[in-house]
């Protein structure tokens, strides 16, 4: 498996390409090799369908597809103008790129951060989210041909943005979100009909400092958290667990304090059944990994 | 396909900008065939400039209307006959596209945008322009939702029917026809 990120002399720089490591198993622990540029703006640029500049380049995430990622890019301006990328990856970087049409203003302001969703059609959900003055979430469906043929939104309470969609089973699905009016709290969403609507964005229960969160269904009435739980505003990441049936939270454990600045976790179920984190620490500066089992996260962190 | 009609579009919209800043200084013909060169120029030989490359990535997708446009002046002005909008037509759409886009940015709850990627509402949408462009002879609206949709069903531009058939520079473009007719 591969790990991806984005670094430059700084976010949103326009120094910023996308890098990735292979991790292997090296005696039993995940081992990274040596880092390369996956993805660079001037490569990109020119593999865009059609040619066109690429100032910048933000969260990639897995496009469900072999070879294939979707990429927040920037071609003029800050995140406010960034558009989505879908990008397909050849040895030496991608071989054709394409934004996803989203929206009506010049096809901005759209980002992407939470991994997709399958559905059972074999349409894509892509959980992508507007950020240009008003902020909502949004699920987008994307069709076998690779284009937007759908999208519902997710709003409500503060400006809900950054959707980390769980689904629950066929129906049932929990999307938590980020508040960008800093209201202090974990919003959350749900629906109850394959993503068809959405209930009113609201407080999840949870205090979170505008911060990202990244979740994974253990099962069908626990999900594995990883979010920033500070009620102070302070930058600490914790494990947690959601019962969706009771709403109730349960704090696992501490993984980084306060001063560590450990933001945008990601969560991955990998095939052996184990589970992957991985976030930045030191304001974006370092990565560090977790790897553990489903069980131990079952049951409690014991 | 999507890069041809991009370079299309782009080297359309480039010749209207050529043959308008052009005019300001020569006649029709000379300034409608340097609006032309340019277009040309910058939309194949020298496409992998930064202006090229920077124009189609801040205002693709062009859609239909946009470069239907810039013909649709570009042959006014050299004296060929084609139909033109009321101001009232102008304004009516003026105002339409400003709530459009507004419920676009999330400050209506309603979501037109998204109507955009249903094939049937978008037949639906077609048709109910080709009958206002029959009712009024507007041949040249019929020509544009009809081909909008053609380009949108064979996958050689947006998902979303409303980027083959509207441009967000339609709204300054729209705001300054008016103005230039109401004074």
């Amino acid at each position: 498996m591969a790990l991806l990120w984005f670094e430059g002399s700084a976010e949103a720089q326009a120094d910023v390409d996308i890098y990735a490591v292979r991790l292997e198993k090296n005696g039993g622990e995940l081992a990274p090799g040596p880092k390369h540029a996956r993805i660079t703006r001037s490569g990109l640029g020119q593999a865009m369908d059609p040619e066109q500049l690429v100032v910048t380049l933000g969260n990639t995430i897995e496009a469900g597809r072999p070879n294939e990622v979707l990429a927040t890019i920037v071609s003029i301006g800050g995140w406010a103008m960034a558009s989505v990328a879908d990008i397909k990856l050849g040895p030496d970087g991608p071989v054709r790129g394409r934004k996803l049409n989203l929206s009506p203003f010049l096809n901005r302001s759209n980002l992407v951060k939470s991994p997709l969703l399958l559905f059972e059609d074999g349409h894509r959900g892509l959980p992508s989210y507007f950020e240009l003055g008003s902020a909502y979430g949004v699920l987008a469906r994307i069709n076998g041909q690779g284009r937007v043929c759908d999208t519902r939104r997710l709003t409500g309470s503060g400006k809900p943005i950054q959707p980390m969609i769980v689904p629950l089973n066929a129906l049932n699905a929990v999307a938590f979100l980020r508040d960008l009016a800093g209201s202090g709290q974990l919003l959350i969403s749900r629906s109850f009909d394959g993503g068809q609507h959405w209930t009113s964005v609201e407080p999840a229960g949870l205090a979170n400092p505008n911060a990202p969160v990244a979740a994974l269904l253990l099962n069908e009435d626990l999900i594995l958290v990883v979010a920033n739980d500070d009620p102070h505003g302070g930058d600490r990441l914790s494990l947690l667990t959601y019962r969706p049936s009771t709403a109730a939270w349960h704090h696992l454990r501490e993984l980084e304090a306060n001063g560590v600045n450990a933001r945008y976790p990601v969560l991955r179920l990998n095939e052996d059944g184990t589970i992957l984190l991985a976030y930045s620490t030191g304001n974006k500066t370092g990565l560090r990994l977790h790897h553990f089992s489903r069980s131990w996260a079952e049951a409690g962190g014991e | 396909m999507t890069q041809i009609g991009a370079s299309i579009a782009f080297g359309i919209c480039a010749a209207w900008v050529g043959f308008a800043l052009a005019g300001l200084v020569v006649p029709v013909l000379p300034a409608s065939l340097f609006g032309g060169a340019l277009g040309l120029a910058l939309a194949w030989p020298f496409r992998r400039n930064i202006v090229s490359t920077g124009a189609i990535a801040i205002f693709a997708p062009f859609g239909v209307m946009l470069p239907a446009l810039a013909l649709h002046h570009i042959a006014i002005s050299l004296g060929l006959d084609a139909p033109v909008f009321s101001s009232i037509e102008i304004a009516v759409f003026l105002l339409a596209y400003i709530l459009f886009l507004v419920a676009a940015f999330g400050l209506l709850s309603v979501d037109l945008y998204r109507l955009g990627y249903s094939p049937r509402v978008v037949g639906v949408m077609t048709l109910a322009v080709c009958l206002y462009a029959l009712a009024t002879g507007n041949w040249f609206l019929a020509l544009v939702a009809v081909s909008g949709q053609a380009i949108w069903a064979a996958g050689w531009s947006s998902s979303n029917w409303f980027d083959t058939v509207l441009h967000v520079t339609l709204v300054p473009i729209a705001a300054i026809t008016l103005l230039t007719r109401l004074f």
